[in-house]
């Protein structure tokens, strides 16, 4: 297992110099942010079952500050990254705050609502480019501009950040709050009754998503140089995290990963095979395997392996003790 | 005079968005079951109007009629197809399926037409009528009277009926319906089909004035879960209340700070509700 | 006085379910509260859990007022609860169900995880730690509830129904753990429809029917009392059981 491990990790740090088609970098570094995003879902959605439709805020305000800092005042776009994240744990405040003494749903809709409420005022404000968006540096002689030409280096600042969520993700996994988390989607009512502080839980654990998420925007903003209503809060960018995440398996640590590394690919395939009604096409194909993942096997991949391979084990008590 | 005029438009339209949420509203009663793609069903309501006015050539009591009986079909077979065996597992299944179910109605939409926004050729309700002073579209006007009339009539179905009753009674205490011989599984299955029928009939009642595209089904669930949010929890005359007023808020939003923000409006206001009363204008603490 | 509810009353949309209903337990005791279908025991054992709010009355636990506190500031405060239908985590293992419990009062891994194993040895779970919750049939869930709760270090522990759907001779081992948390020395309130168990195991019974508390006393006083005859049988019983 520990060999796996280690094998599983060189490749992913030698992936980009071993693959060296400019092409399949990218794509490798698209699977990692994609990871990224789907993992910082994974915190609130997954471990603690709360269901966010409308992640792409938090995506959306760490893409958009660094590149409104760069657009209009001339200011290194990496500045906008704390910001962004302030901004991002402001939001999910307000969302989260009222909801979280309410059934699930209450949550679930009010992320809709307040992703879409900021898409739309977004698109309509000319500061923040509108429809048409928010532009970066081209071209940059300043490292910290993170301009480059290749995605190498992007590859690999993205694996850096995609190891420290899944560090931060493995440390709350083991810790108090993980189980607490796992017990609150497992049965809120008597995760109450055990002492758990449901509310506050649920906070922390949507206050790190969106931290991580807004991150994640951030970094695409680097990447591509550009934003817009669509490609920084638009339903999809939401439904991406999901389906990367519900795909791999929630509440897992690697089940995000695994999803990324399935679906990015086949996403990219699809794009290239239909040209532009891939998209279309892609989404419905998203839709349906939401739907089949809800109804079959809700734990995602991750699941089916457990299934699969669990030793068989009978329904029956066990041998008995004297009380 | 434009003040009123606007008013009235508002409530008329609120009247459809009653009919549009009543039957989320019942679901949610009966199942504590948030479907997210409700607005989809409104969306197809819109399409399956489009679709027979463009075959058929017939008016609006025809393809009312034909968007009630598709969509009511399609309800009780998601219903059979996804949503019984969804309830019996973990809520993160239940929230995904409908979300997911949303997308593939959405996206399918999008293939089979396109993106661009549609309107029904013109029908026999042209034209404006004035009441009092106020002009009033005639479409407008059919559409918000006909919905209110039917949302009443639902209500009437589950508060009046045998049928209601027996629906109420699944919605009050599943285990004491069971023991009384009444099947839950049908009636819930029912429910489904009314919930997308009256969707869908508010759909077309929208598509004889209004232009649409398979976008539009967004918006439509959001707007209807404010409505179900601001009437409370499972009731059908609080759906009909919050859906004027909702239509009455959007409407003079959209007539102070033009029609950009009315959405925006209407969501910001959500989000005030859940802070401040999130059982609604009915509902107990 | 380690628990005391005082003219407790809950309604539901014009109904009442319990109305002034009074129960005081002292440190150590084990009370149980019997009575018939939809009589208002399970409303009012919900009202001192924490899980509702009653509309009047107070209830103290030791001398804090509790009344209107949230579930989990109970569980801190030393009430824990099992669920009549089982709430267990079902894809969680059984000893992280537990851990759960132990988080409660033990801050690191390691010691809930030592914690948890103890409470494990005691129920008798501890060979079955590493399946998931839902592998377990139900007196299996129960017994795992049970566990769960003890983790948290309860000086009071509300049972409800928690022998119900078990077997004669499962009953006979739930009764010996109850027995052997007691004598840890956490108080006990039990609710229960088997007689037996009450009989064995209650100091003292309150009788509910109808949202009122009928009798209270030793559990042999309190069954011969005709009031709690009629409640259960009708009014004709309890003229046979008075003309005896």
């Amino acid at each position: 297992m520990r060999w796996g491990l280690l094998a599983l990790t060189l490749a992913f740090l030698a992936y980009p110099l071993i693959l060296t088609n400019p092409f399949y970098q990218d794509a490798g570094a698209l699977v990692l942010l994609a990871a990224i995003s789907a993992s910082a879902w994974n915190i609130v959605g997954g471990y603690a079952g709360q269901i966010s439709v409308g992640h792409a805020m938090f995506y959306g305000a760490g893409a958009y500050l660094p590149l409104l800092l760069y657009q209009h005042w001339h200011l290194p776009p990496l500045l906008g990254v704390p910001l962004a994240i302030a901004v991002s744990l402001g939001l999910a405040l307000v969302v989260g705050f009222p909801t979280f003494r309410l059934q699930g749903h209450y949550f679930s809709m009010a992320t809709l609502a307040v992703a879409e409420l900021i898409r739309i005022v977004v698109s309509n404000w000319e500061l923040l480019g509108a429809a048409i968006g928010l532009q970066g540096p081209a071209v940059s002689p300043n490292w910290w501009d993170l301009t480059f030409r290749s995605a190498v280096p992007y590859y690999y600042i993205f694996l850096a950040v995609l190891a420290l969520l899944l560090a931060v993700t493995w440390y709350m996994e083991q810790s108090r709050l993980g189980y607490c988390l796992r017990a609150i989607r497992a049965g809120e009512r008597a995760a109450k009754s055990l002492g758990v502080p449901v509310r506050r839980y649920k906070l922390y654990a949507l206050m790190l998503s969106a931290a991580f998420t807004s991150l994640a925007g951030s970094l695409y903003a680097f990447k591509t140089g550009f934003v817009d209503p669509d490609s920084g809060l638009g339903i999809l960018v939401s439904v991406q995290m999901i389906i990367v995440a519900a795909l791999g398996g929630t509440g897992t640590l690697v089940g995000p990963l695994l999803g990324a590394v399935i679906l990015v690919p086949l996403q990219t395939a699809t794009n290239t095979w239909f040209g532009g009604g891939g998209a279309g096409l892609t989404f419905i194909v998203y839709g349906g395997i939401i739907v089949l993942i809800a109804r079959f096997e809700p734990g995602g991949l991750m699941e089916l392996w457990h299934r699969l391979t669990a030793p068989r084990t009978r329904r029956s008590p066990a041998p008995r003790h004297a009380a | 005079m434009i003040l009123l005029q606007v008013i009235v438009g508002g409530l008329l339209l609120g009247a459809v968005y009653a009919l549009l949420s009543s039957g989320l509203t019942l679901i949610w009663g009966m199942m504590n079951f948030i479907n997210f793609a409700h607005g989809e069903f409104v969306m197809i309501g819109m399409y399956v109007a489009f679709v027979i006015v463009v075959a058929l050539g017939v008016g609006p009591s025809i393809f009312g009629l034909a968007a009630a009986i598709g969509l009511f079909i399609l309800g009780v077979a998601i219903y059979f197809a996804l949503i019984r065996a969804v309830m019996r597992g973990p809520i993160l299944a239940q929230i995904l399926s409908t979300f997911g179910l949303a997308l593939l109605l959405r996206y399918t939409a999008f293939w089979i037409f396109s993106p661009n926004f549609v309107t029904l050729p013109q029908s026999s309700l042209t034209g404006t009528i004035n009441l009092g002073g106020i002009l009033l579209n005639v479409a407008q006007l059919v559409a918000g009277v006909v919905a209110a009339a039917l949302t009443l009539a639902l209500h009437l179905l589950l508060t009046r009926t045998a049928v209601g009753s027996q629906l109420l009674a699944v919605a009050a205490d599943r285990q004491a319906a069971m023991l009384m011989g009444i099947r839950p599984d049908r009636m819930q299955a029912l429910a489904w089909g009314l919930s997308a029928a009256s969707a869908g009939i508010a759909g077309a009642l929208m598509a004889i004035s209004y232009p649409f595209s398979p976008a539009v089904g967004e918006t439509f669930a959001l707007t209807a879960f404010v409505v179900v949010t601001l009437g409370g929890f499972g009731s059908v005359p609080g759906a009909l209340l919050a859906g004027l007023l909702v239509g009455l808020i959007q409407a003079l939003s959209a007539y102070y700070f033009g029609p950009v923000y009315k959405d925006v409006i209407v969501y910001g206001l959500f989000v005030a509700l859940l802070w401040l009363r999130p059982q609604g204008l009915l509902g107990t603490a | 006085m380690l628990l005391s509810a005082e003219k407790v009353t809950k309604r539901f949309a014009g109904f009442t379910a319990v109305a002034e209903a009074d129960l005081t337990v002292e440190e150590g005791e084990i009370v149980g509260l019997i009575g018939p279908n939809g009589a208002g025991k399970s409303t009012f054992f919900n009202c001192v859990a924490g899980d509702l709010a009653p509309n009047a009355g107070r209830i103290r636990f030791a001398g804090i007022d509790v009344t209107h506190a949230p579930a989990e500031s109970h569980a801190r405060l030393g009430i824990g609860r099992t669920f009549q239908v089982p709430a267990t985590f079902e894809d969680m293992t059984i000893l992280d169900n537990v851990m759960v419990g132990a988080f409660l009062r033990h801050h690191s891994r390691a010691a809930a995880r030592t914690k948890a194993l103890q409470v494990l040895e005691l129920t008798g779970l501890k060979d079955q730690a590493g399946l998931r919750a839902k592998s377990l049939g139900t007196p299996g869930r129960k017994r795992l509830e049970i566990a769960r709760v003890l983790a948290t270090e309860p000086r009071l522990m509300l049972l409800d129904e928690a022998l119900a759907g078990l077997t004669p001779s499962e009953i006979q081992r739930a009764i010996a753990l109850v027995r052997d948390i007691h004598k840890l020395g956490v108080t006990i309130v039990i609710v229960e429809h088997i007689m037996e168990v009450i009989l064995t195991l209650a100091e003292r019974v309150l009788v509910f029917n109808q949202g009122r508390v009928i009798a209270s006393g030793k559990p042999q006083e309190v069954i011969d009392d005709p009031a709690v005859i009629e409640a259960y049988l009708g009014r004709g019983h309890a003229r046979a059981a008075r003309r005896e």
